[in-house]
């Protein structure tokens, strides 16, 4: 298990986008139905993100605008980067299946991506990450090399 | 009713759900804390994740530990307490919890915690219990 230095603040940036962008869908969809697509796009930047941390959306834009110009403090925190990258896989695994269901049945859809944001305010607010609990629990059966 | 309604509905109840679930987890792990430490507290004590293998237990955590003072250490092993250790997500050995007086974890440092620091946790547990009497008693 190597520790490395994990900035916090990109992680917390990314739980904000992703929170942000479901309400807008969520919200946004009610007038306008089209908006709906912001899932799966949102889907492809967490999934994108995950295999090829450069192409992560919100960390990039924390890493390129927001901590440059000092809007975000960075929060470097020694820990482990895979239970984050892991959780936000599996983030963008579900709303690729809620975008699945959007068109047949799109209470499903919805539900499942507001379930999404709210384990990423669960995340932001309180600090408490499922996908990284997850990680752990296959890891200690060894179902991933955790 | 809207499409949007319904979603909120569904993703409430399954949001409802795991909070029940979670609070059953929480009391069953108190439980189990209980059935473990040496009984009821009256001031904050600390939950000590050990285990057999573990050099940096006996190098520095238990000097650290020794240096706190009259403070209630329970030591628990973590390869036999398995189920409490889940809990307290305990994958690196040592692993300190400062407990609240009333049982309720406050802080969880996964590593060698150093004195000072425990010494401050233990503090902030002690305004804590005494923040709850007071709202008790107001």
């Amino acid at each position: 298990m190597a520790l490395t230095t994990v900035d916090h603040s990109a992680l917390k940036v990314n739980q904000a986008g992703i929170i942000v962008t479901v309400l807008v869908a969520f919200v946004g969809s009610y007038f306008y139905r089209p908006l709906l697509v912001l899932i799966p796009l949102l889907a492809v930047v967490l999934l994108l993100g995950t295999f090829a941390p450069r192409l992560a959306l919100f960390k990039q834009i924390y890493f390129k605008v927001l901590k440059p110009r000092g809007i975000v403090k960075p929060r470097p925190v020694q820990d482990r980067p895979e239970p984050h990258n892991f959780a936000q896989g599996l983030g963008g695994v579900f709303l690729a299946i809620s975008s699945v269901f959007l068109l047949p049945l799109p209470v499903i859809g919805l539900a499942l991506a507001l379930l999404v944001a709210v384990l990423a305010f669960v995340n932001l607010a309180f600090g408490y990450c499922l996908g990284c609990q997850i990680y752990f629990q296959l890891g200690k059966r060894g179902l991933i090399r955790a | 009713m809207s499409i949007q309604l319904l979603a909120l509905a569904v993703a409430g109840i399954v949001v409802l759900a795991a909070a029940g679930l979670e609070v059953y987890r929480s009391s069953r792990a108190r439980r189990l804390v209980a059935g473990v430490t040496s009984g009821a507290a009256t001031e904050p004590y600390i939950l000590y994740f050990t285990g057999e293998n573990c050099t940096v237990c006996r190098t520095h955590q238990e000097p650290a530990l020794a240096k706190l003072g009259p403070v209630r250490v329970d030591k628990v092993d973590a390869i036999a307490e398995r189920e409490l250790a889940d809990r307290f997500q305990v994958y690196t050995l040592p692993t300190t919890v400062v407990m609240t007086a009333e049982g309720r974890a406050l802080h969880v440092n996964y590593g060698y915690a150093p004195a000072q620091k425990l010494d401050r946790q233990l503090a902030e547990a002690r305004n804590a219990s005494l923040t709850m009497e007071r709202t008790a008693t107001a």
